[in-house]
């Protein structure tokens, strides 16, 4: 039994193609059922970057195809063909899985998101009836390899967004977040994200500015801060510590002069400005003025690069982790083929001693019988350890599936055994 | 005694080095499995410096602060001595290298040309004395130790406002925090000194028969003292905030190291002892 799959990524498909691919909770809860018909385990992950979906197959015929006609059957999109996907088997989808759980298969590497969406993929699985004793090995192996790749490496360090690399200035600016009030201009995607950042830093109070009014109370909900109008801005910009523009405006919002005036009733404290949006909202003259901190995208993308360049150091040390683990995913994996076997053999000559047994059952004295029974028994346990050991060792040391299939069949065809029955040709 | 006094006198250069490339192994590397070694480095060779400083007073029968050798090996414990207990309140570890490398200086020049004076003035023996003067290398280490933290503000000040974005910017803790520790060690370097001030000025008029308020190491000191309290004052009252605080710091520090330089070279004073 091989495990087999499918990927839908960023390396694949444009990402019109990977939106429209993409299946959401209640997609997969529809669609794994269908899947059950090809796949008697596996799981299905899906994000706005990657479509996933991996299992173990119902027979020893393995059908790829069929997994991506269910796919195409479930959500019909055009353009989907033969290129936009990428198919694994046995080792290499384990793998595959393992890269994915660490970050370095995603499109932001070291993406701190996917091992997250990992673990509830795994859990749907569960609910859903459709994660068996392999899939569960695998799925734990895959969140261990996730961890050890987070713990032992700087895979996920450093800033590798926008949005993330101005909170990494701020914070080189200022030591108590938690005593800083910021200002969020912008209430759309890049400034929501902002926000979010900055309350997960612990920033004191964050305060959303937006032209429409309902989008900034949502976001300031969601961020537990508050509200001012976009006109007032201007007036009351020196409360701020932090002021993060993101708006789609194609003029400046805040002026050189605007920052002056703030700096005076400020009384000159240190103040940061962070300007993400395209045009810019800021004019970046105001880094002229003493104890103000004027970022635009230009200058934090070179955080990002830098933070980039370090996380692409450690995949060496990523793929190290995911070797180790794969050895011992399959070492474990192949004592399921081998366990059968042992168990066979072990039945076979146990049969052969109680038939032996039962033939002097009546030609001794009880204890006679006694002293036979234990003699036999310590005989066959001598002569099956060494056969039994040998086994084990090949299968545990991570050896190949055909060198593993290799030992099991010589041991079967040796003591006459198919399919788990013994052929005594006596 | 004095083999052992010699002994140390060759140790604590080599365990302030070895503690020094410790600190800046880990400052390049970003190498947390260094923090707690160097620290412990940092404290046994603070712990052997107390022990040599002592030895050398039951030996010689005088506190270490006889000669310029022996200042600055006093100096080198007090600078290190501060960064110790500085980190361990702050644990902030970053930006040991560029303090612990003032004690690796001073504790080299003093290990190659301290003497062992068995005989000096008498007054040099005096407790109060040597108070006095503990109290002033503790207050000047002070002032050391906000100078670099204010230097290193300046130089993330200039590299955040450039947009450079190196290891200086990855490394050394935010500007805010620089600012804190440089103002923190200026508060208690001023504090020590005003101590030594107040001791001088109670005890050295009837020690020193040719005593005079004039003397240009009083002089300059007092302006040093005036400097500092008027920055002190400036940042608590709120009136400047960083670079401008850190500027006028600086500036203190070079009217102290400039005064000091030219009150002990070129005048003559009653605080000349060797």
């Amino acid at each position: 039994m091989n495990i087999v799959g499918i990927s839908i990524n960023h390396r694949n498909s444009p990402v019109e193609l990977r939106e429209e691919l993409h299946l959401n909770r209640e997609e997969i809860i529809d669609y794994i059922p269908r899947l059950k018909n090809y796949l008697s385990e596996g799981f299905v992950l899906s994000t706005c970057n990657r479509t996933e979906i991996f299992g173990y197959p119902e027979s020893e015929k393995v059908d790829v195809d069929g997994i991506i006609n269910s796919l195409k059957d479930f959500k019909p999109v055009k353009n989907f063909n033969d290129k936009n996907y990428d198919r694994y088997f046995s080792c290499g989808a384990v793998k595959h899985i393992f890269s994915v759980s660490t970050g370095i298969d995603s499109l932001i590497l070291g993406d701190s998101q996917i091992l997250g969406q990992v673990k509830e993929a795994i859990e749907l699985s569960k609910d859903l009836d459709f994660a068996g004793a392999t899939t569960n090995r695998l799925f734990d192996t895959a969140i261990k390899v996730g961890r050890r790749a987070i713990k032992e490496t700087l895979i996920g360090e450093g800033a590798v967004t926008v949005s993330y690399a101005a909170v990494q200035v701020i914070e080189k600016i200022f030591a108590n977040l938690d005593k800083k009030h910021a200002l969020v201009i912008g209430a759309g995607e890049t400034g929501e994200l902002a926000a979010v950042h900055l309350r997960d830093k612990g920033v004191g109070r964050i305060t959303i500015a937006n032209r429409t009014y309902e989008k900034a109370e949502k976001l300031a909900e969601k961020i537990h801060g508050d509200i001012i109008p976009l006109k007032n801005v201007g007036e009351d910009l020196h409360h701020f510590d932090i002021v993060v523009s993101a708006t789609s405006s194609s003029d400046y919002i805040i002026s050189k002069d605007d920052v002056k005036k703030m700096m005076r009733k400020r009384r000159g404290t240190p103040v940061c400005l962070m300007d993400i949006a395209v045009p810019r909202d800021i004019d970046p003259k105001v880094k002229d003025i003493e104890n103000v901190f004027y970022n635009d995208i230009d200058s934090l993308q070179i955080i990002v690069k830098q933070n980039m360049k370090k996380r692409e150091k450690e995949i060496p040390l990523v793929e190290e982790i995911i070797m180790d683990e794969m050895v011992s995913y399959f070492g474990w994996y192949n004592t399921l083929e081998v366990v059968p076997t042992i168990k066979s053999i072990r039945e076979f000559f146990e049969e052969i001693r109680q038939d032996e047994l039962s033939k002097i059952r009546h030609k001794v004295t009880e204890d006679d019988y006694a002293k036979l029974e234990n003699m036999t028994r310590r005989m066959v346990g001598r002569l099956l350890h060494n056969p039994t050991m040998k086994l084990k060792e090949v299968a545990e040391s991570g050896a190949n599936a055909s060198q593993i299939t290799a030992h099991t069949i010589i041991a079967k065809e040796l003591f006459g055994i198919n399919n788990g029955k013994h052929q005594n040709n006596e | 005694m004095l083999e052992a006094i010699h002994g140390l006198n060759i140790a604590l250069p080599i365990m302030y080095i070895i503690t020094f490339t410790l600190y800046v192994i880990a400052f390049f590397n970003d190498d947390s499995g260094l923090n707690n070694i160097k620290r412990v480095f940092l404290f046994l060779a603070c712990t052997t410096h107390i022990f040599y400083l002592l030895v050398r007073t039951i030996e010689f029968n005088h506190p270490p602060i006889t000669s310029k050798f022996e200042i600055f090996t006093v100096l080198a414990f007090a600078i290190a001595c501060s960064y110790f207990i500085l980190e361990l309140v702050t644990d902030i570890r970053g930006t040991g290298l560029f303090i612990i490398f003032f004690s690796v200086l001073f504790q080299v020049i003093s290990t190659f040309y301290i003497q062992d004076l068995m005989e000096v003035r008498e007054v040099l023996r005096n407790r109060m004395l040597g108070m006095h003067v503990i109290s002033a290398l503790l207050g000047y280490s002070g002032i050391t130790i906000s100078a670099v933290y204010g230097l290193l503000f300046l130089v993330l000040y200039k590299d955040i406002k450039l947009n450079k974005f190196s290891i200086i910017f990855d490394r050394l803790p935010s500007l805010e925090t620089l600012e804190n520790m440089s103002f923190i060690s200026l508060v208690i370097g001023f504090l020590l000194l005003t101590i030594s001030i107040t001791i001088g000025i109670i005890w050295l008029p009837g020690a020193f028969p040719d005593f005079s308020f004039f003397d240009p190491k009083l002089i300059s000191t007092a302006l040093v003292w005036l400097v500092y309290g008027t920055g002190i004052l400036i940042k608590l009252f709120g009136i400047w905030y960083g670079k401008r605080v850190i500027m006028f710091s600086l500036t203190g520090f070079v009217i102290a190291m400039f005064s000091l330089l030219l009150s002990n070279i070129f005048a003559s004073s009653f605080h000349s002892f060797y």
